[in-house]
This record gives structure tokens, sequence and C-alpha cells, in this order.
């Protein structure tokens, strides 16, 4: 079942959702999700609703698939949480429920030693399997929207493997073993991207959370750049790069990591770093989640987005995962936006 | 002159030389308290302004609050009543539904750091088990972090429980977290707000009168 077309629109999602990630010709403004537009509003819609839609193929895929056939959004994006991994890498578990993100509660790394799981045996995973059956099971309903894979960098996978807390004091004290750290965890990054594209995922979203919040940009250069300048080489596929907070401090760097596009946080200025990005990359985002999409109304979505397309932003998105509250309209008018700022419809 | 390195080792985030330095100056029958106050706390002090100032970030001020910790270990048998000024006691927790612990742990580390005793509650902490603990600890400062947007509301939830039970005058209340804003603050009843643990402090010394 296609969403309704509006006159004046001569691409599928797909199509216009790719050629803007490479800065290409558009009929409009495309609208996608590197992150999850799941609301309460579309798990009662749906019938799936968490915990059941982290895990079972079926779930997972109706609910992302209602971003597309209920909000309109030229993306679907299957994996919800940031916590999908953490079971491969042996974190035991709480899967949340419809308010609440899963997160892990046991951390089994000490050392880079301790990061030997067999690639097979981490593919195999539950958790994993259910995000590559989800996307065949997408791909093969929506030949024309544009289905994204998503998958944790390096950084965000040490997160759950050491605790956060634990793993960022390592950053300063312990640098030789933070370079091993991420060397070590890097295939798995790669592992999974690359199984999500062979399921049928047009492109990868890759979080990866040395924000600005948290880390220095000195630590940000250290670490990270040469490592996700082979990721995305590797991964292949289009690749967007989500990191949240202010990254204005390494955009520099971000831009030349080879990414085709950068999911950027509303705290960012993005007419400056549109500026030092010099059209290495595209950006996507825009829309503030907690103020606008969360509390706001329809119309201080579109003054948002309008301000995003003017500073050159590609890709209209929520800025990261929304809370569940969001309602469907704050989300649907994203793609309202997106429409009137094109002069359509 | 030693003290004053020893508040270049926490500043440095060097635990290890921190506890040798702290070990050779009480062998050498140096105050207990001076090293607290003029060695440990006045390097954490720098590390907080540093932190405020986005030139210290979270590794750097787990690595200095670590060495701060080191030292203290050490110097714990040796202090005497009075030697370390406590500038009040600070109760501090997550709120429920919230697991998140980063931003309140680094909290903690600040206000120890400026001299307050700190009593951490954990996370995912019920309306009943800070009201439970502000009646044992009569702190001067309650301190709730959210999170989430959807674990918000419990902090107004805290604050009414605290005014049915006729203890919200006994203690002042302050909020912080990624979504929360001085807005919510005001619009809960909230005493403080603070967008990052540094200015936290200021703002609790603030709210108690207390200089510098």
């Amino acid at each position: 079942m296609a969403f309704g077309r509006v006159k004046g629109e001569w691409m599928t999602p797909k199509r216009r959702f790719l050629s803007a990630l490479f800065g290409g010709r558009v009929d409009r403004v495309p609208v996608g999700n590197p992150t999850s537009i799941a609301t309460l509003e579309l798990m009662e819609l749906t019938g799936c609703s968490f915990p059941e839609a982290h895990l079972e193929p079926y779930s997972i895929a109706d609910l992302a698939a209602s971003g597309y056939e209920e909000l309109g959004f030229d993306t679907i994006m299957p994996y919800f949480s940031v916590q999908i991994e953490a079971p491969a890498l042996g974190c035991k578990m709480n899967w949340g429920d419809k308010n609440q993100m899963p997160d892990c509660v046991t951390h089994p790394f000490e050392g880079p030693e301790d990061i030997t799981i067999p690639m097979d045996k981490y593919l195999q995973t539950t958790s994993i399997q259910a995000i590559l059956e989800a996307i065949r099971i997408l791909r093969k309903r929506y030949p024309d929207v544009a289905i994204l894979g998503k998958c944790m960098g390096p950084w965000t996978l040490a997160y759950h493997g050491f605790g956060v807390q634990n793993f960022l004091l390592m950053t300063k004290i312990e640098p030789e073993k933070v370079h091993k750290i991420l060397k070590a965890l890097m295939p798995y990054t790669i592992a999974f991207a690359r199984e999500q594209v062979k399921a049928g995922a047009d492109a990868i979203s890759l979080p990866d959370h040395a924000t600005g919040d948290l880390v220095s940009p000195k630590m940000y250069r250290e670490y990270l750049p040469h490592l996700h300048k082979e990721i995305s080489y590797k991964i292949g596929a289009p690749s967007i790069l989500h990191i949240c907070g202010n990254t204005l401090n390494r955009i520099e760097e971000i831009s030349s990591s080879n990414w085709d596009c950068f999911h950027y946080d509303t705290k960012t200025d993005v007419e400056k770093a549109k500026e030092i990005i010099n059209n290495r990359m595209s950006l996507i985002g825009g829309i503030n989640d907690p103020w606008t999409l969360l509390g706001g109304t329809p119309e201080d979505v579109k003054k948002e987005a309008r301000r995003a397309v003017q500073a050159g932003v590609e890709i209209l998105a929520p800025e990261c995962a929304i809370p569940t509250a969001t309602p469907n309209a704050n989300l649907k008018a994203i793609v309202d936006a997106a429409r009137e700022i094109s002069g359509l419809a | 002159m030693s003290l004053a390195k020893i508040a270049q080792t926490v500043l440095d985030g060097n635990a290890p030389e921190t506890q040798q330095l702290v070990k050779s100056l009480l062998a050498e029958k140096h105050s207990a308290g001076a090293i607290l106050n003029d060695g440990l706390l006045k390097g954490m002090e720098e590390v907080g302004r540093l932190f405020k100032a986005g030139e210290y970030y979270v590794p750097e001020v787990l690595a200095s609050a670590r060495a701060m910790q080191w030292g203290v270990t050490e110097l714990k048998p040796f202090l005497k009543e009075g030697d370390s000024i406590s500038k009040g006691t600070f109760v501090i927790g997550t709120v429920r539904g919230d697991i998140h612990d980063i931003g309140k742990n680094l909290v903690c580390m600040m206000f120890e750091g400026a001299g307050f005793n700190v009593i951490d509650l954990g996370i995912n902490v019920t309306k009943e088990n800070f009201l439970a603990a502000v009646k044992e600890h009569k702190p001067q400062i309650l301190g709730l972090c959210a999170l989430l947007t959807t674990t918000m509301p419990e902090m107004k939830g805290v604050i009414d429980t605290l005014v049915e039970s006729g203890l919200r005058d006994s203690v002042k209340v302050m909020v912080g977290g990624a979504p929360v804003t001085q807005q919510f603050a005001e619009k809960i009843g909230a005493d403080g707000y603070a967008d990052n643990a540094s200015e936290g402090v200021e703002k609790a010394k603030a709210l108690l009168n207390l200089a510098g």
C-alpha cells in the first residue's frame, strides 16, 4: 500500500531520500528517521508495542512501517533503541516498556582481552537476527521506500560492554587500553551493518555517542576519525553518522571521515556546521525533540523545518529518538512542512 | 608548596601520585585538615572551574574525582572533628523510572569536591524514599535528577510529597538533567536549577548564603 502522493511528487520515497543523501536532485525535501519515531499512538494503531516490538520481527516491521504508512516519512527504520547489540556482547537486559527504552543492566568486559565473541555467535543473537528478519520483511513489502539499517559504533558498544562511567574514565587514564578496545569492537559494528545491507537495507544509520556533552574534541580526534574512515568504507552502503549533543567542535573530523550524511542535534549551530562541512557530506535533522516535537504544536514544527531547510539541511528529521508520548500530529507536520517548503500541495 | 603539588595531581587526574603525596605529607606530620582543604579540595575547585568553562569534560572530571577519592581514603583515619568544614549535607537521587546516573555522579563529585557531605540515593528513587532520606539526613539541599522527559513529572511528585508532610521548608530543592529547564524548575516549585554540575555547586552555595 503506497502512501498517498501529492501533485508534483514524481519520485518514490527511496529515490528522493537517496538522491538527497548525496546532495542530488529531488522533487521535494525528503523526511527521514535515522532514529526512532515510534509513538504510543503508532503502537496503538498497529497493535505492536514495546517491548515485543524490539524483538519480534513482524512486530518490529509493522511498527517501523507505520512511520511511512501513517506519518508519511520517506524512510522505514526498524531498530528503535540503542541496545540491540548489548545482549550479543553478553550484557543482561531490561527491555523496558512502551514508555521506557531498553537498557543493559550488566557490563561484562574488563579489558580488550574480554572481547573475543566468535562473530557467527554474535550475529546469531536473537535481538540481532530479529532486526535482520525485520529488514527482509520490510524490503519485500516496501520496494519503493528507503529501508534504513542501524547499528552502534565501537564507542557506543564500549559503553554497553564496560559501562559508560567506567569507559569514560579509561579514556583519560588508560588510553592504550581504549585504543585496543575500540579496535577490537570495530569488526562487530561492520559485520552487523554488512548483514543489514545484505538483508536489503538501502542505507545505514550509525550512532556512536562520543558526544559534545561527554568528551572533548581532542579526545574525539584521538580515538575515532581513523576508525570511522575504515567503518564507512567497509560498510560500503550509503551511511549516516549520528552523534547527539553539540558537535560543532568536532564537525571537521566528522566531515573528513567519509560519511555520506550526518544526523545532527539542534544544539549544534547548523549554519556554522554547513560552512565547515563544505559539501563533503549532507545533513539530516532539524527538529527539536523535547520542546518542539513533544511539547510544541505543528506550527512550531513547521517553523523549525523551514529554518533547517533555509540553512541547507538536505533531509528533515527529528534530531534524535523521540519520546514515545510525542503526538503523531507533530511528526506529520514535518512531512507537511517539507511539501509546503517545496511548493507542493 | 607540597599542598599545591597535591592540588596539581588532582587536577591532572593522577590518583597514584596523589595517594603517594598524601602519604608522605602525613608521614611528615602535616595537618590532615590542611591536606584536605588546601590540597585535595583546592584541586577539585579548579576542576569545577575548568568543567564549567568547557575545558574539562567528563573523563577529566572522573579522573580528578578518583584522584581526590584516593587521597581522601588515605586521610580518613587522620581527620579530626572540625577538619572538614562541611558546607552542609546534600542528598541526591535520580527519580523513579529513570536509571541514568552519570550526570548525577558528576554532581556528587563536584559537591564532594566543594566540601559538602553527599548522600547519593542512587537511581530510580521513589518519592517515599526521597522523603525518608530527608527525614533521616536532614539535608540542606535535596537534588533531583531526571534525564528523560517522561520522568521529569516525578520531580513535582517529590516536591508535593515534601509539602504534604510539612517538610518542604526544611530543605532547598534543586533539579537538573538534560531535558530540565529553569522554566520547568520554577513551574514545579523548585528552589533552584542548574544545567551543569559546577553551576549546581555555585547555585547551592548561593541558596545557602555561603561565601565563595
